[in-house]
């Protein structure tokens, strides 16, 4: 159902990354655990491009990362939402609804009638 | 979920910290996989291939980080830069009077600068405003723009048969142009009834304009053909300046016709605002085609005279050609064009005469300006750049000072664990501050200096320069406001910076001191060491000042040979009425007379060239049994005078006798020679009675010897002159072209001009009078040059000792302050008021003696770069060093004198309280 086209696939992630930690931090591995449920294994094929997506989203401000300890008590990486990320989240989740909300009423339509 | 702390940043710290985070990663999925029940290598194999090529993912993270850590630093250098600016400005902002202080000193070091930069800028530096300036070779001496040169055939200025010789060899170059001087135009703008204008002129070839590459901004330029025909184009090109100046920028101007001596001239364009011609120093109003130029004026014939040198060339080199191959091709093709053309021998005598050449490089124009002030500029540089050395030393010193009054603040500062390198960063951030309100002022002072200067220089003659700050400009000066932070900022910042913590917080003002004015362990106090060092400058600067000063003594001083005090030179135009051949002699008798008749007049005299006119004329002359070596040995100076004509400049006969009136009547030629001309072809014979033979055959009998005089430079070295009778020249080489009276008077000339100016119009109210001038005055303009290098670096030096007399009276006060106790001390075990003064005076001029040692060692060593400038004063000048110490020391007394006399006060009592 989702094509895999780059931009797409890319929004998609990010958006999803953001979902991910917007209930507070987490290492990469917890959100790709939280991707892979969630989704069905169907939006990350390969985890690798979480990471390169983590990265770019720091970089852009929208993540701020720290290096703390896990549950088995291993040291990893977590992110955690900055300011902006939050209201990044918030833009990217209305206008997923208002595009999806269009697309569904347009696939639902009933033929038009003749004139 | 522990902390732990951020470590520094680093690409390897990166690259570790992205390799952990993707380890974890695939530890967490392998553990996650063998719990599903997989063997530990399929496990690793399985996360591997989920996770996709991690090599890329790495490289791509690595990358992205390190942007942001970039981005970050960046951003973090820059609040602290805005920090420091901010934090600078408030102290400055809470100092007032040490920020103009310091400001205006800045100021008028960089002003002072950039001011002369501008001008060697301008004149030095600075090429054509045409395209490619840098393929234009120049042919002819570049200094003689205005010069014409009849008699002989040379190699510095070109004839127009020549020029078109060459023009005419397209081996030579692209194209080539020619400019003559048009010397004086009468201009009637509205017809003849109008009143006569005057506007500088060139006869410039038909081809200047595309050679140069520059269109006309309305109407045309010359198109190439007007020189076909001699006298056949009527036609100027004006300038942008002369368009506006005159014409009120009227484009109706193209196709009007105007008169220019007499002869009706149609203007056919103006030329853009950025081109002001080919001569640096000066701007030109109109281009005439150089064939009109019999026309315009009547008198000369010099468009087919092989023997008028006049035109300098500009000629455009084929790309990759090079200044030498041109030079190499040119040069004999000169040479053999003058052997085949010129009468009789003189061509072989001026090919074995070894001829200079004159072909150099064309991209800068021609400059009589330039010649002249060159060395005087890179004179006037040296003095500002030592001048700005010693603002710099004036302003560390008071940096130092305020970083004592400081050394609290950065004691606390840094015991707090403030960075070192950040409090050097910000006291830094302050000097640049102070330097760039310097720089901004200073940029001010320099516009307006140089435009002063440019009026000073011009005394006398209009020099016209495009002053503009351009972008060499604009760098010049932020690299010397950038030198000036190094040299002032930086070494109080490194020391304010360290203070030593433990005496400083005790509280003790004087320890804190102690780090800026010396303290335990350190030979000789830094603060001492900058005034040293200033009166080591000043030494330097004012020796120089004083040996330029001494020199246009000289000058001013010497013996010129002629009654100078009492001469009044009247420069009539004859050209313009067409006086020429026996008129131009009955209209000089005329005039001779009618002004010897003025009460306050003991003699008149005239002469085709006058005294101090700025024009000359020089012949070659011919000595049987006189070998001449070189083209120079046979070259003499000449001038056409009236009877009694060193009798009346108030000259000295060494031997023979004056020209007599009688002799105007007789066939036969007489001459007076000077004395260097006399020593020079007759070295141990009698010159009077002698024969000197001029165009190949005339004959000359000298009857007289005169002192030499100096009648047109006053430092160059006399000419050897020969004086004509006026009224014979015509038979020796040409008819006078010009007159000029020199009027002695018994009085001061000045107040005879008005006289002598009715005089003139009684005898032909229609001859312009050009000028009339006191000797003393065109002299003192001969010497311009001289004289405002001498005032401005009397003004440096003067500038120079006021600051280090202000730094030695601010160090004193200030070392004496911190020895109050001991003075005190010192007094109430009985010294003597005196005693204090003495050994205060003693400290002081130690220092002073010091650097006036290195000042005067330094001057010795650097004063010769004036020598080629001085006129009689040797390498080592006793007088101006006498002068420069003694003011010096003069000025020192006095700057130390106030503080020990306020020292020798210091009741014991008051002194031990204060301790």
């Amino acid at each position: 159902m989702l094509n895999r086209d780059g931009g797409l696939l890319r929004g998609t992630l990010d958006v999803l990354i953001l979902k991910a930690l917007s209930w507070g931090p987490r290492h990469g591995y917890a959100v790709a655990e939280w991707i892979k449920v969630i989704t069905d294994g169907d939006v990350l094929v390969e985890e690798g491009p979480l990471y390169t997506a983590l990265h770019r989203l720091e970089k852009n401000g929208w993540l701020t990362a720290e290096w703390g300890y896990s549950e088995n008590n291993r040291r990893a990486k977590y992110y955690e939402l900055s300011r902006t990320g939050r209201q990044e989240l918030r833009e990217e989740v209305s206008s997923w609804e208002r595009y999806s909300r269009a697309i569904g009423k347009a696939l639902a339509a009933a033929a038009p009638a003749q004139a | 979920m522990r902390r732990v702390f951020r470590l520094p940043f680093g690409r390897t710290r990166i690259v570790r910290e992205v390799d952990d985070e993707l380890a974890f990663h695939l530890e967490m999925r392998m553990q996650r996989l063998v719990a599903l029940g997989m063997t530990p290598e399929a496990a690793r194999q399985e996360a591997l291939r989920q996770f996709g090529n991690v090599d890329s993912v790495r490289d791509d993270c690595v990358i992205m980080d390190e942007q942001r850590e970039r981005a970050m630093s960046r951003a973090d250098l820059f609040g602290e830069l805005r920090q420091n600016i901010v934090y600078a400005l408030r102290t400055l902002r809470r100092n007032p009077g040490f920020t103009a202080v310091v400001v205006c000193a800045l100021a008028l070091g960089i002003g002072a600068n950039t001011a002369i930069f501008t001008l060697i800028d301008a004149v030095v530096v600075r090429g054509l405003p045409v395209s490619h300036p840098e393929q234009l070779i120049a042919v002819g001496d570049t200094r003689r723009v205005g010069s014409l040169s009849q008699g002989a055939p040379r190699t510095d200025l070109l004839s127009y048969p020549l020029y078109k010789d060459i023009r005419n060899n397209p081996s030579l170059f692209t194209g080539v142009l020619a400019s003559g001087r048009a010397g004086r135009l009468d201009i009637h703008v509205d017809g003849s009834a109008g009143a006569v204008e005057h506007a500088r002129g060139r006869f410039v070839s038909d081809n200047y304009f595309s050679v140069l590459g520059v269109p006309a901004l309305i109407g045309r330029v010359f198109t190439g053909t007007e020189d076909q025909v001699p006298g056949s184009a009527p036609v100027a090109t004006i300038s942008y300046g002369y368009w506006t100046s005159r014409f009120h920028n009227d484009s109706t101007v193209v196709g009007k016709t105007i008169l220019i001596n007499d002869i009706r001239i149609a203007i056919i364009g103006v030329a853009p605002e950025t081109f002001s011609g080919e001569i640096v120093g000066s701007t030109n109003d109109i281009w005439l085609p150089l064939s009109m130029h019999d026309v315009l004026n009547p008198n000369q014939r010099i468009l087919t005279d092989r023997s008028a040198g006049w035109l300098l060339l500009l000629g455009r080199a084929a790309p990759g050609v090079t200044l030498a191959q041109t030079k190499a091709r040119l040069m004999p093709f000169i040479v053999r064009d003058i052997v085949t053309n010129a009468p009789g021998t003189i061509g072989q005598a001026f090919a074995a005469s070894d001829p200079k050449p004159f072909i150099s490089d064309g991209s800068r124009g021609f400059s009589a300006v330039r010649a002249t002030f060159q060395a005087p500029l890179f004179t006037l540089m040296c003095g500002v750049v030592l001048l700005l050395c010693i603002i710099c030393a004036n302003v560390a010193n008071l940096l130092l000072a305020r970083a004592v009054a400081r050394g609290k603040e950065m004691a606390v500062r840094l015991a707090l664990g403030a960075d070192r390198g950040r409090l050097v960063r910000q006291l830094l951030t302050e000097s640049v501050v102070l330097a760039g309100l310097g720089t901004a002022v200073g940029l001010l002072l320099a516009w307006w200096g140089s435009n002063a200067l440019l009026v000073l220089a011009s005394d006398g003659s209009a020099i016209r320069l495009d002053l503009s700050l351009d972008m060499r400009v604009m760098v010049f000066t932020l690299v010397v406001s950038f030198s000036a932070v190094l040299l002032f900022g930086l070494v109080p910042a490194l020391r304010a910076s360290r203070v030593e913590l433990a005496t400083t917080m005790r509280s003790n003002s004087q320890s804190v001191a102690g780090s800026a004015l010396g303290h335990r362990g350190q030979r000789v106090p830094l603060g001492k060491l900058l005034i040293a060092g200033q009166v080591a400058l000043s030494v330097v600067l004012l020796v120089g000042a004083a040996m330029l000063v001494h020199s246009l003594r000289n000058v001013q001083t010497q013996d010129v040979g002629l009654d100078r005090d009492h001469l009044l030179v009247v420069d009539v135009d004859v050209n313009a009425h067409g006086y020429g051949g026996p008129r131009l002699n009955a209209l000089a008798h005329a005039l001779r007379d009618r002004v010897a008749t003025l009460p306050g007049v003991r003699a008149v005299a005239f002469s085709e060239n006058g005294i101090f006119s700025g024009t000359d004329s020089g012949t070659n002359l011919q000595l049987p049994g006189f070998a001449m070596r070189t083209q120079d040995d046979s070259s003499v100076a000449y001038d056409a005078v009236s009877p009694d004509y060193v009798r009346s400049i108030g000259g000295r006969l060494i031997d023979g006798r004056d020209i007599a009136a009688g002799d105007e009547s007789q066939p036969e030629r007489v001459a007076v020679v000077n004395e260097s001309l006399a020593k020079f072809y007759f070295p141990n014979e009698r010159a009077v009675g002698k024969f000197l033979h001029f165009q190949d055959s005339l004959a000359v009998q000298i009857v007289g010897v005169i002192a030499d005089t100096r009648d047109h430079s006053l430092d160059a070295k006399p000419d050897r002159r020969v004086y004509f009778s006026y009224v014979h020249t015509d038979t020796l080489i040409d008819y006078p072209s010009s007159l000029s009276l020199e009027v002695r008077t018994t009085g001061d000339p000045a107040a005879l001009a008005e006289q002598v100016r009715r005089a003139v119009v009684a005898v032909d109210p229609s001859l312009p009078i050009n000028n009339i001038t006191p000797l003393t005055t065109l002299m003192s303009q001969a010497i311009r040059e001289e004289r405002l290098v001498a005032k401005l670096a009397s003004g440096f030096g003067v500038l120079a000792l006021l600051l280090a007399s202000i730094g030695l009276y601010g160090v004193m006060t200030y070392a004496i302050s911190r020895r109050t106790g001991e003075i005190g001390l010192r007094v109430a075990l009985g010294a003597q008021r005196s005693d204090v003064v003495n050994m205060v005076l003693f400290d002081a001029l130690r220092l002073v003696g010091a650097g006036m040692f290195v000042g005067l060692a330094l001057a010795l060593v650097s004063t010769r770069l004036l020598q080629t400038q001085l006129h009689d004063v040797g390498a080592i000048d006793p007088v101006s060093i006498a002068v420069a110490v003694m003011v010096l020391a003069a000025s020192a007394v006095i700057a130390v004198l106030v503080p020990a006399l306020r020292a020798s006060r210091v009741s014991p009592i008051v002194a031990l309280r204060a301790e």
